[in-house]
């Protein structure tokens, strides 16, 4: 059992690097090494979870959930509604999405997600983050300055348009809907799932590019 | 606590590095992935999320604004392991006595895809008494909090925002830091951009928090 004694992990931590390897291949490393040999895990468990979140669970999930939203009202409705739920009808739910909350982007509004305390993110339905959402410049200046932010990803938003930045302080979580863009009338789920990007789906992109006609 | 972890509204930092690759492992080194399934696999019995956010916020200021992500979980791990007794800190100094191991087999990553979704479940807990706040009402958040483990940044407190959202009862983090599920009315709380940030801010953005109740006072 953990002892909860903030001041005992504080030292910890302090005391850690004069024990550890420097380098942190080698350090993982051990650590990975010491774990299998006391029996705590085996290789190939993790192994097997390095090729799921690189095979499976990722921002294509997320891009199937958006491209049949723009296709069925119904679905959308459920998702808008309850989007934990609605991501059970692909098998996409696990971790860190059992208080999902879909954000619909509209010509009004234009929504951005950020973790400013640690770097919470919808991981069964968006992999994992990139680095720089995980960034201290990406979570300083998210809240304070996101139309700035915004324009270094190449997004301007207009004035008339309203930014609704979202701090993910509790286990909810949030995927941005982006809305779809004109030119793919008659287009199937797959093809719609192709141009969403994962930057679209945490808010750092509004205007989906459709690619070559 | 007020952290370095704390970093909110913080200046002086530079561009973000942004990318645009759909890569399911964004910009990942290998030893960052290990982190990755070692986090799923590694087994610490008691934890909860909020000691482990804990722990990581306990790592020193100047460590953790030059320690890469994954490698401060790897961190909290070596720190949550050497407090539970499991092992000592000369223990992690040891050299890899690692085989290699080839791809792993169908089935057990069909195993790990199971057990990610049977993960998969709401925080929220029963009522045990009526919320104290209602959607639309107009509430302040407490200006000091405290020293241990809480999710009320510093750019939110003491500020009016609107309650736009009501989800029941989520476990209080500051409790769970300390072991104890103590669940308590969570509420989305939305605040005027200018409100946070003055008046230079543009007049119709906002920023929306998650908040419990114990982090609120009437407006």
């Amino acid at each position: 059992m953990p002892t909860f004694k903030p001041k005992r992990a504080a030292e910890l931590h302090r005391d850690l690097h004069s024990h550890v390897p420097s380098d942190p291949v080698l350090r993982v490393k051990a650590l990975e090494s010491l774990a299998v040999e006391r029996g705590l895990v085996t290789s190939e468990r993790i192994d097997a979870w390095v090729e799921a979140y690189s095979d499976h669970i990722g921002p294509k999930r997320g891009a199937q959930v958006v491209a049949r939203s723009w296709l069925d009202p119904g679905f959308r409705a459920r998702l808008l509604d309850d989007a934990a739920s609605a991501i059970r009808e692909f098998g996409f739910e696990g971790d860190a999405t059992g208080d999902l909350k879909a954000l619909e982007n509209t010509p009004e509004d234009h929504h951005l997600v950020v973790c400013t305390l640690c770097s919470c993110y919808p991981f069964s339905i968006l992999g994992m983050s990139p680095a720089w959402y995980r960034s201290a410049e990406y979570r300083a200046r998210a809240v304070r300055e996101p139309r700035t932010v915004l324009a270094e990803f190449g997004v301007t938003i207009p004035d008339d348009v309203s930014v609704q930045v979202w701090d993910s302080t509790s286990e909810r979580r949030y995927i941005v809907i982006p809305q779809r863009p004109a030119g793919t009338e008659g287009w199937d789920e797959d093809r719609l799932a192709a141009i969403v990007t994962r930057n679209a789906m945490i808010g750092t992109d509004r205007h989906l590019e459709i690619g070559a006609p | 606590m007020d952290g370095i972890h704390d970093l909110g509204g913080m200046e002086g930092f530079g561009p973000v590095a942004a990318t645009f690759d759909q890569n399911p492992f964004p910009g990942f080194a290998d030893w960052e992935k290990r982190v990755v399934g070692l986090s799923y696999t590694l087994p610490l019995d008691g934890m909860t999320i909020d000691w482990f956010r804990h722990v990581v916020e306990l790592m020193a200021p100047r460590d953790y604004l030059q320690t890469a992500y994954f490698d401060k979980w790897y961190a909290a791990y070596v720190v949550m392991f050497t407090d539970n007794g499991t092992f000592t800190l000369p223990d992690f100094g040891r050299p890899s006595a690692l085989a290699d191991t080839g791809a792993p087999s169908g089935e057990a990553v069909a195993d790990v895809l199971a057990q990610d979704r049977a993960s998969a479940g709401s925080y929220e807990r029963p009522a045990g008494s009526p919320p104290a706040f209602a959607v639309g009402q107009t509430v302040r958040t407490r200006a000091h909090m405290h020293s241990g483990h809480h999710r009320l940044p510093r750019y939110a407190r003491d500020a009016e925002g609107r309650v736009i959202s009501h989800h029941g009862c989520h476990p209080l983090p500051d409790a769970s830091a300390r072991g104890t599920e103590t669940p308590e009315h969570l509420y989305t709380v939305r605040f005027d951009a200018r409100t946070l940030w003055g008046p230079d801010a543009p007049p119709n953005d906002h920023v929306a928090l998650d908040l419990w109740e114990s982090y609120l006072v009437p407006a």
